[in-house]
């Protein structure tokens, strides 16, 4: 039986955390003054990779496409998953890539990875871009089947099968959770609300042992980590950066104050009496509900 | 590019065992309003295509043309009962490309036909993953989360797509996306590189579309349509993905049975905990659900365990990227009011904003704004709802 391979594409994204992120005074993102971290949603596919590990000791190869800083980000997620490889894709011809061109290269990058892959993961959506386009661009341009919204899944090594359950949200009409079954490959874009569970005594055991083994491996990161450039991942120059992005951002404006929709009144909160009618005029719109 | 490669705006249609999602119809509805001045604009006779797959589904074709669709692709067959990615998209890049089918469209536009000129995705759980896979195979660009869709003829200088020189690129669709911050509208192009040393073109322009946004055309008994029925090759590899089950679930947030929603935004940010907690009483009196502003959902603060897990969570959130909702009353506490958060709440019936800041755009959605701080001013809400209470239980 062959181990089980898997990767997972991360996104470094500014950290949103209160005390860490920075808005403009107009309200929109100070990027400058913001932190940036391994985005939450690529940590629960990092986390959903580390399940494989567990159950059964899948070998994990991390990847972004980004700055040379993106690494202390790789070496957070090697902290939390154990990997076994880290691969910084950065070139400055991949700047003022789309989806489809960041999809083109992290194509590149994971065909050029040690041996075929079972399983790619990536996060639902990144924070700040919120596209959650490049997830199934990549899998489309790998061939993979592409898997969504999935909170949950079990792979049979035996008969190179994947089952997992997917949440479908049918906007006005219900949600669905659905259970797939697949043959591997397949990319899984995990949903936000995927929690992995290590119920027997052998996967806790196994859990401990593989994180102590991320703490020593993480502080030697390096020794795990590849920085590629276009060249080396053979990504073909009309496919990525800007020259491979069929879209282009051709303005960006403050969203125009609507007109007023309703006349305010204006009270003082410290006016017990205003805020007494207020809660009367409440109540009386509420009670209205009823004798119909 | 030649004119008359790319015709038409394809609509991908979605629908669970027949009953339409009402996205569908929101596109349909702008797609006409758009077609109906392009064709006036350019003169020409352009058409709103639905493009529907499924099982027993052909008598949907019918509200789609009703709504304002000139012409229904529709692909029965039980293997697209419900949406498998990769069969869904090898299915619509046939359908996409196919010249045969145009034809039927409008014959005088057939010829040439290669592509559509735009395409409509519904930016939700299923076809934000389909137009991705979709515009992967078709190779060209997608907008995500649209809420306002203009046809224009811009002058584009780009370094790229033009080499450096302004030219025109015509009937060009302008997509705008508000930015997670709700105060930025970002315009996305998709444009063809007309740069002599990479010509590449890039068709359809294509996009998804938020829910809600746009309006439903009146239907319209006497409008006529035309329906195509097409066969979809499928690879046998494909059909190994097989759904198993499929349960259906009710979400854990209710909010549609309370007469009040108590939300709460980034204003509860000098003491998270308290501040919450304070809500959930105030919520508590009013018998109100509690729901949250989409950033709320990205765990911006620091709180207890379980303070995190019941509150600041996506099934949540009111706005675009969440739930609409239209209570009784509704109490926006610590919300300035983005765009996204008030298009899910402004048809409440009464709305009370608590908020510091009497510039904040709120003010203008709201029926009463109480000018406080919320640590302020929500004790005195809780103390007066309990006074009046026990008048009428007195």
């Amino acid at each position: 039986m062959d181990p089980v391979n898997v990767a997972v594409i991360v996104k470094m994204e500014p950290d949103f955390s209160e005390g860490n992120v920075s808005y403009n005074p107009d309200g929109t993102l100070n990027r400058a003054e913001t932190k940036n971290i391994l985005g939450p949603h690529s940590a629960i596919a990092v986390n959903a990779a580390f399940y494989a590990k567990i159950k059964h000791g899948a070998k994990i190869s991390i990847c972004t496409m980004g700055p040379p800083v993106a690494e202390s980000m790789l070496q957070h997620s090697q902290l939390m998953s154990d990997a076994d490889e880290l691969y910084l894709y950065s070139d400055r011809i991949f700047a003022g890539a789309d989806t489809l061109a960041t999809a083109e290269v992290l194509k590149s990058g994971i065909l050029k990875m040690q041996g075929k892959m079972d399983i790619v993961f990536s996060g639902h959506r990144a924070s700040d871009g919120e596209t959650g386009q490049t997830g199934p661009q990549t899998a489309w341009k790998l061939g993979m089947t592409f898997l969504g919204n999935v909170i949950d899944y079990e792979i049979d090594p035996e008969s190179r099968t994947i089952r997992v359950k997917r949440l479908v949200r049918l906007q006005g009409i219900y949600d669905v959770v659905e259970e797939v079954e697949a043959p591997l490959p397949v990319f899984i874009a995990i949903d936000p609300s995927y929690k992995p569970k290590f119920n027997t005594v052998s996967q806790r055991l196994a859990y401990e042992k593989y994180q102590k083994e991320a703490r020593q491996r993480s502080q030697d990161f390096k020794q795990y980590l590849k920085v590629l450039n276009a060249a080396q991942i053979e990504a073909d120059p009309k496919l990525i950066g800007i020259s491979g992005s069929p879209t282009i951002v051709y303005k960006v404006e403050r969203i125009p104050k609507g007109k007023a929709t309703r006349q305010a009144e204006i009270i003082d909160g410290s006016d017990q009496e205003q805020i007494r009618r207020i809660v009367a005029k409440m109540r009386q719109s509420l009670s209205t509900m009823v004798i119909k | 590019m030649t004119e008359g490669d790319y015709r038409h705006v394809y609509i991908i249609v979605e629908h669970e065992e027949g009953k339409l999602l009402q996205v569908s119809l929101e596109m349909i509805g702008e797609a006409r309003r758009m077609l109906d001045d392009f064709n006036k604009r350019y003169s020409s006779k352009e058409k709103v295509v639905a493009v529907l797959l499924g099982y027993n589904i052909k008598d949907i074709s019918r509200v789609l043309i009703q709504h304002g669709a000139d012409a229904v692709i529709c692909s029965d067959n039980p293997e697209l009962r419900y949406v498998r990615n990769t069969i869904y998209t090898k299915t619509i890049f046939q359908i996409a490309t196919d010249r045969e089918i145009a034809a039927k469209i409008e014959p005088e536009y057939a010829i040439q036909f290669k592509r559509p000129r735009y395409m409509f995705f519904a930016a939700d759980s299923i076809g934000r993953h389909l137009s991705s896979t979709v515009l992967a195979h078709l190779e060209s660009g997608l907008a995500s989360d649209i809420n306002k869709l203009v046809v224009g003829d811009l002058q584009i200088t780009h370094q790229n797509k033009t080499g450096g020189k302004p030219m025109t690129y015509e009937k060009t669709l302008e997509m705008y996306r508000p930015d997670f911050s709700g105060f930025l509208w970002t315009t996305i192009l998709c444009l063809d590189n007309k740069n002599p040393a990479m010509q590449k073109d890039y068709h359809p322009q294509s996009c998804s579309i938020i829910p809600g946004v746009f309006d439903i055309i009146k239907p319209d008994p006497s409008r006529n349509g035309i329906t195509i029925e097409y066969v979809p090759k499928f690879d046998a590899q494909d059909l190994r993905v097989r759904i198993i089950d499929r349960k259906i679930i009710k979400s854990e947030i209710d909010f549609d049975s309370h007469k009040t929603i108590v939300s709460f935004g980034r204003g509860i940010k000098d003491s998270p905990e308290q501040n919450i907690k304070m809500i959930e009483e105030l919520a508590s009196e009013l018998d109100a659900q509690v729901g949250i502003t989409l950033p709320l959902s990205k765990k911006p603060f620091s709180v207890s365990q379980a303070v995190d897990s019941t509150y600041l969570i996506p099934d949540r959130v009111i706005g675009t990227s969440g739930r609409k909702v239209s209570p009784k009353v509704y109490i926006a506490v610590g919300i300035s009011g983005a765009m996204q958060h008030i298009s899910g709440m402004r048809d409440s019936e009464f709305i009370v904003a608590i908020n510091p800041d009497e510039d904040a755009p709120i003010k203008d959605e709201c029926d009463v704004f109480i000018k406080g701080r919320m640590e302020d001013v929500v004790p005195i809400l809780i103390e007066e709802i309990r006074k009046q209470k026990q008048v009428v239980q007195a």
